[in-house]
C-alpha cells in the first residue's frame, strides 16, 4: 500500500523537471498546504484540496474535502471510487493528478503537473497590445481603406449608377406654367430671409430623390423647388455647363421674349477679353447663357437673382456698338439718366403723339385737358367745400388724391381716369328737371349734345309740359332761379325755339360754358349750332415711364408720411401746379434717397431689375412716340378723350416678383404705328 | 550639413565614431527657420481673404465662382500634397526637404487650409458630397492641431512619469509582484487566496479605448482586492496584531496597484499621442476619396 508521487515542474527553458518520492501510507492529502503530501502552489486550489485512500482491488477512492468539487472525466464529483487500471485523471484548478498501477503491487503512481499554465508569461506582442492602440482599435489601413470606399460608393458610385437610369418625366403642372408667357405664370413670391420663418412650408420636390441629389451645389430656388430631384433636366449633358437648351425645354422661347432681336443683341453685347473670359469661353461658359444670369443652388430666391453688372456690363457703352440705339448709356445706378418720360406732345382721338422728353428740360405736357391741380387739391376753396357736402373721401378737408387716381388691381399703376365717376360729382352735366327726373348731357359726344338740347326746346314749343325747369350752367343770383326758369320755358313757337336751342348751345360750348371748366373750346365758322363748337381732343398718359415699373402700392409711405402726404413727397409740385400742361413726376434723384442710399436706415435695393426686366423688354431701336389709334380695355370702348396713352416697348417684364403690367393685358389688342 | 563642413578642422581623435558638433540647441518642427512656413501660411491665408473681400463675386461667394475656383483648385493641390508627408516620411533623407522642414511646412499649411477651404465654400453648407469633403478636411484639420499639441505637451509627461523605466520594466515590475503574490498567498485560506486571485485574474493592465483614454479602470481586480484586503487587515488590526502573511499580501497589493497606475498613467499619455493618428490618417484618405466625388460631380453636373 503506497503511493508514488512524481511532482513535474517546467523549466524556464521548456525542459521538464520531475521529482519522484514514494510514501506508504493508504492516505494522500492534496493542497496548497505546506502539511500537505502533495502540495500544489496554485491559488485556485485550497489548502486541504482532496484526498485519496487506496481501497482493496487496486481501487482508490478519491474525496474533495476543501468543499471544491473534483473533475473527473468531465464530470464535478465530490467523492469517487476509482479504478487504477483505468488510469484516471484529476482535474483541479490548473492541475492535473494522473493515477496509474505502480510497478510494485499494490502501489499506485500519482503524477501531479500544471496543465494550465501560470498567466504571467511574458512576450514581446504583449508589449505592443498594452501600450499601443493597435491592441484596442482596428488598424489605420483597415479603417483607411474602409472609410474611403464607402466614400466612393455613396458619393460617386450609387450617383453614377442613378444617371444611366430612367429619368422620371417632370410635372406637367411646372412646365406648363413655364410654357406660359411670362406674365401670366404663377410667379413664386420672392421669399425674404425671414419668411421661411414665419410661413414654415416652402415649396418641395415633387419628384422621388435619386443618389445623385448628394451631388446638389446648394439649396434650389423655390421656383425649381418642383423638380430639385430632377438633376438631368437643367444638367442635361456630363461635363457640358447647363446650356439654353435646358432651360428652353420648359420655358419656350414664346413665354420669354427676346430682350433685343438676336442681331442687334449679338452687336450690342459686350464680349469679354482675357485670361478669365477666355478661360469662360473654352468650357463653353460663353456670355448670354440663361445660366449666366440665372444662378441655380443659390437659396430660394436664387434663380431671379440676376448680377447687377450684368446690365451695365453692356449698357455702359452701348452707343459704342449700337449706334442707332435710342437708349443711353447707362453706367450704374449713380450715373442713371435722368427719367425721360413719354408726355403727349399732341393730343388726338385717333392718333396722339409721344414723345420721350427728359425731366432734366422742365418739359410740359399737352393732353388737351384743363386741369389745375393746386385748385383741387386746396383745403380751402369751393373745391374743398363742394367735396365736403358731397361727402367726397377728403382728407384734411382737401379732396384725396385717391379720388381720381385709384390703384389698379396689381397696386403697381392706376386706372384710368373717367370723367362720370372721377369729375361727375361735382362737373354733373344735369341740364333740365323733367318731373323728378334729371336730364342730363353725355359727356364726349358734343353732336348728340346739340340734338338733346334742341330736342328738349323743339317738345317744349309744341308740347309744352308742366314741371319742366331748365338748369342754367351759368350762375345767377340767389333767389331768382324759378323765376328766370319759369320764364325761360315759355316758348311760343318753333323759330323761337330754334333760336332758344341755338343759344342753349353756345352757351354750353362758349368759353363761360361748362364744357370749357375742363376741356379747351374752339370756334368754327359754321351757322349750325351742332358744329360751330370743337372740343380740343385729350389724351391721358398712363405709364410715363414705360421702361420701368414702380410699384406705387409698395410706395405708399415715404419718410414717415403716409396716404397723400406721400403721394406728394415725391410729386412735389402738385399742390403748387395751376395748370395741366405741368409735368408733375419726380426725378431720378427722388429714388436714391431711398435705393442705394448710404443710409443704413433707408438703403433700398437698387439693382437694375428692381425697376427693369430683361426678358422681352424691347431693344430700344425705336422709342415710343406715339399710342395706337384705338385702344380697348377690357372689351369696353373708353370715353373719347381718356384713352390711354400705350408706349411701345412696355410689355410686361419677367423679372419681378408675381409683376404682370396692365399693358401686356392690352398687348394683344394693340394697332397702328409706333412711330 | 554642419557636420560635413566642420569635418576637416576637427581633431582626429583615433576615434572610431566623432560625436558630431552641435552649435545650436533643439529646434522643433514649430520654429523651424524661424518659422519660415507659418509666415507663408499666413501670407497665403492674408491673400485669399483680400481675394475673397475684395473681388466682387456674383451672385454671392462660393466654389462656382471664379475666386471659387481658384480657391478650390490650391485648396486641392494643398490637400494632395500634404498627405503626401505619409510617403515622405518613409523615405530616410535629409533631401531635398529635410523630414523636419516638411512637417514644419505640413502642419502650417495644413491650417491654412482652413482658411482657403471655408472661403471656397462660401459659407454654404449642405447636406451633400461636397459638405462632407469640407467637413472631412476640417476634422483631418482639427485632429492634426490636436495631434501638435500633444507632440509638444505629451512627451515630456511622459518622460517624467516614466520615470526612466522603460514598457518592459513596467510590465516586468507588475509580472514580478504577481509572482511574488501568487507564492505569498499560498499558506492563505480561500477567502485570502480568492481576493489575491482576483489580483492576478482579472487585473488588465490596458483594456479597451475608454479605459486607456481616461485612465480609470473601475472593475480592476487589484483595486477590489487591495480595498478588501486593506478591510481585512484594519478588521484584524482592531482585536489584535494582523496576520502577518496578510500585510505581506497588502503591501505587495498596494505596490501592484502604483505600478498599474504608472503603467496606466503611460497608457493614457500614449494613447492621447496615438488617438488623433487614427482620425487623422484613415480620415486622410476618406477626404482624398471624397474630393475625387466632389471634383468629378461638380463636373458632371457643371
Amino acid at each position: 500500500m503506497s503511493f508514488i508521487i512524481r511532482q513535474i515542474a517546467k523549466r524556464a527553458d521548456g525542459g521538464d523537471i520531475i521529482r519522484t518520492r514514494t510514501i506508504e501510507t493508504p492516505e494522500l492529502t492534496i493542497g496548497r498546504g505546506t502539511d500537505c503530501d502533495i502540495q500544489l502552489a496554485d491559488l485556485g486550489i485550497m489548502l486541504r484540496h482532496a484526498r485519496l485512500i487506496q481501497l482493496p482491488g487496486l481501487m482508490v477512492a478519491v474525496e474533495a474535502t476543501g468543499g471544491i468539487p473534483l473533475e473527473i472525466d468531465g464530470k464535478f464529483v465530490n467523492r469517487a471510487d476509482l479504478r487504477v487500471a483505468d488510469r484516471p485523471q484529476i482535474n483541479m484548478a490548473s492541475h492535473r493528478l494522473s493515477l496509474e498501477p505502480g510497478d510494485a503491487p499494490g502501489s499506485v503512481n500519482v503524477t501531479a503537473e500544471r496543465v494550465i499554465a501560470a498567466s504571467d508569461s511574458a512576450d514581446a506582442s504583449a508589449e505592443t497590445e498594452i501600450f499601443s492602440l493597435r491592441g484596442a482599435l482596428p488598424s489605420k489601413r483597415i479603417l483607411a481603406w474602409g472609410l474611403a470606399a464607402l466614400v466612393l460608393l455613396l458619393g460617386l458610385a450609387l450617383p453614377l449608377f442613378g444617371l444611366v437610369g430612367s429619368k422620371s418625366p417632370l410635372p406637367p403642372a411646372m412646365v406648363a406654367d413655364a410654357a406660359r408667357p411670362a406674365s401670366n405664370q404663377t410667379l413664386t413670391p420672392a421669399r425674404t430671409r425671414l419668411q421661411p420663418v414665419l410661413d414654415v412650408t416652402a415649396p418641395g420636390p415633387q419628384t422621388a430623390a435619386g443618389p445623385d441629389v448628394i451631388w446638389t451645389s446648394g439649396r434650389i430656388s423655390d421656383a425649381h423647388a418642383g423638380i430639385a430631384n430632377e438633376c438631368s433636366a437643367c444638367h442635361v449633358k456630363a461635363f457640358q455647363a447647363t446650356p439654353d437648351s435646358g432651360c428652353a425645354s420648359c420655358h419656350v422661347p414664346a413665354a420669354l421674349p427676346d430682350h433685343a432681336a438676336p442681331a442687334r443683341m449679338a452687336k450690342g453685347m459686350l464680349v469679354k477679353t482675357g485670361m478669365g473670359a477666355d478661360i469662360r469661353h473654352a468650357f463653353g461658359l460663353n456670355e448670354g447663357r440663361c445660366a449666366d444670369c440665372h444662378k441655380e443652388h443659390e437659396g430660394p430666391n436664387g434663380a431671379l437673382m440676376v448680377r447687377s453688372s450684368f446690365c451695365t456690363d453692356c449698357h455702359t457703352g452701348l452707343s459704342s456698338r449700337l449706334a442707332d440705339t435710342g437708349l443711353a448709356n447707362v453706367e450704374s445706378w449713380e450715373k442713371h439718366p435722368q427719367f425721360s418720360p413719354n408726355l403727349v406732345v399732341r393730343a388726338s382721338d385717333t392718333q396722339p403723339k409721344f414723345q420721350r422728353v427728359s425731366l432734366d428740360t422742365k418739359p410740359s405736357e399737352a393732353s388737351g385737358l384743363v386741369y389745375p391741380h393746386e385748385l383741387h387739391m386746396s383745403r380751402t376753396n369751393a373745391v374743398a367745400n363742394m367735396a365736403l357736402k358731397q361727402g367726397l373721401p377728403a382728407k384734411d378737408g382737401a379732396l384725396g388724391c385717391n379720388y381720381c387716381h385709384t390703384p389698379d388691381s396689381d397696386k403697381v399703376r392706376f386706372k384710368p381716369i373717367e370723367m362720370e365717376k372721377n369729375c361727375g360729382a361735382c362737373h354733373d352735366l344735369g341740364f333740365a328737371r323733367d318731373g323728378g327726373v334729371l336730364r342730363t348731357l353725355p359727356h364726349g359726344k358734343p353732336a348728340q349734345v346739340a340734338g338733346i338740347v334742341r330736342d328738349f326746346y323743339l317738345s317744349q314749343a309744341l308740347s309744352p309740359r308742366a314741371n319742366v325747369q331748365r338748369i342754367a350752367f351759368e350762375r345767377r343770383a340767389p333767389g331768382r332761379m324759378a323765376e328766370a326758369e319759369a320764364q325761360s320755358l315759355r316758348i311760343t313757337s318753333v323759330a323761337e325755339a330754334r333760336t332758344r336751342a341755338g343759344a342753349a348751345i353756345d352757351a354750353i360750348f362758349s368759353e363761360n360754358g361748362v364744357c370749357a371748366d375742363c376741356h379747351v373750346i374752339g370756334r368754327t365758322a359754321s351757322a349750325n349750332p351742332a358744329e360751330r363748337w370743337q372740343v380740343a381732343p385729350v389724351t391721358l398718359a398712363d405709364h410715363y415711364l414705360a421702361r420701368g415699373r414702380f410699384p406705387h402700392g409698395r410706395h405708399d409711405s415715404y419718410n414717415g408720411k403716409t396716404g397723400d402726404q406721400a403721394c406728394i413727397a415725391c410729386h412735389t409740385g402738385v399742390t403748387r401746379s395751376k395748370l395741366a400742361t405741368d409735368v408733375l413726376l419726380p426725378k431720378v434723384s427722388q429714388c436714391g434717397d431711398c435705393h442705394g442710399s448710404s443710409d443704413v436706415k433707408t438703403n433700398v435695393a437698387a439693382t437694375c431689375d428692381t425697376c427693369h426686366g430683361f426678358h422681352g423688354s424691347g431693344d430700344g431701336s425705336a422709342p415710343a412716340t406715339a399710342a395706337p389709334a384705338s385702344v380697348t380695355i377690357a372689351g369696353r370702348k373708353l370715353p373719347r378723350g381718356h384713352q390711354p396713352a400705350v408706349a411701345s416697348g412696355a410689355s410686361a417684364a419677367a423679372g419681378g416678383s408675381g409683376w404682370q403690367g396692365p399693358t401686356a393685358a392690352l398687348a394683344p389688342t394693340r394697332a397702328g404705328p409706333t412711330g | 550639413m554642419a557636420t560635413k563642413a566642420a569635418a576637416p578642422a576637427r581633431q582626429m581623435t583615433g576615434k572610431a565614431v566623432a560625436r558630431a558638433p552641435r552649435d545650436t540647441a533643439h529646434e522643433g518642427f514649430l520654429a523651424h527657420r524661424n518659422m519660415l512656413w507659418a509666415k507663408v501660411s499666413g501670407i497665403v491665408s492674408g491673400i485669399a481673404i483680400l481675394a475673397y473681400l475684395l473681388i466682387d463675386q456674383q451672385p454671392r461667394p462660393n466654389g462656382g465662382t471664379a475666386v471659387g475656383y481658384a480657391l478650390g483648385t490650391l485648396g486641392l493641390l494643398l490637400i494632395v500634397w500634404l498627405s503626401c508627408i505619409g510617403l515622405r516620411k518613409r523615405i530616410i533623407t535629409t533631401k531635398p526637404f529635410s523630414l523636419k522642414a516638411w512637417t514644419s511646412a505640413h502642419v502650417y499649411l495644413g491650417l491654412s487650409l482652413i482658411v482657403i477651404g471655408t472661403l471656397h465654400t462660401g459659407f454654404q453648407l449642405g447636406w451633400n458630397v461636397h459638405s462632407l469633403a469640407y467637413v472631412l478636411m476640417m476634422i483631418v484639420i482639427l485632429s492634426g492641431l490636436y495631434g501638435v499639441v500633444a507632440y509638444v505637451q505629451l512627451p515630456a509627461q511622459l518622460s517624467a512619469n516614466r520615470n526612466e523605466a522603460t514598457q518592459p520594466q513596467m510590465l516586468e515590475a507588475i509580472r514580478t509582484l504577481d509572482r511574488q503574490l501568487d507564492s505569498a498567498a499560498q499558506p492563505l485560506g480561500k477567502h485570502e487566496a480568492d481576493l489575491v486571485r482576483l489580483s492576478l485574474e482579472e487585473c488588465e493592465v490596458s483594456g479597451g479605448l475608454l479605459r486607456r483614454l481616461t485612465g480609470r479602470y473601475p472593475r480592476c481586480g487589484n483595486a477590489r482586492a487591495l480595498a478588501e484586503m486593506q478591510a481585512l487587515v484594519n478588521a484584524q488590526m482592531r482585536e489584535r496584531q494582523p496576520d502577518p502573511a496578510l500585510r505581506q499580501i497588502l503591501f505587495l497589493l498596494e505596490r501592484k496597484d502604483a505600478g498599474l497606475a504608472q503603467a496606466r498613467r503611460h497608457i493614457a499619455m500614449k494613447t492621447r499621442l496615438e488617438i488623433w493618428l487614427y482620425v487623422h490618417v484613415p480620415i486622410t484618405i476618406a477626404l482624398l476619396a471624397a474630393l475625387i466625388a466632389h471634383v468629378l460631380s461638380v463636373f458632371i453636373y457643371w
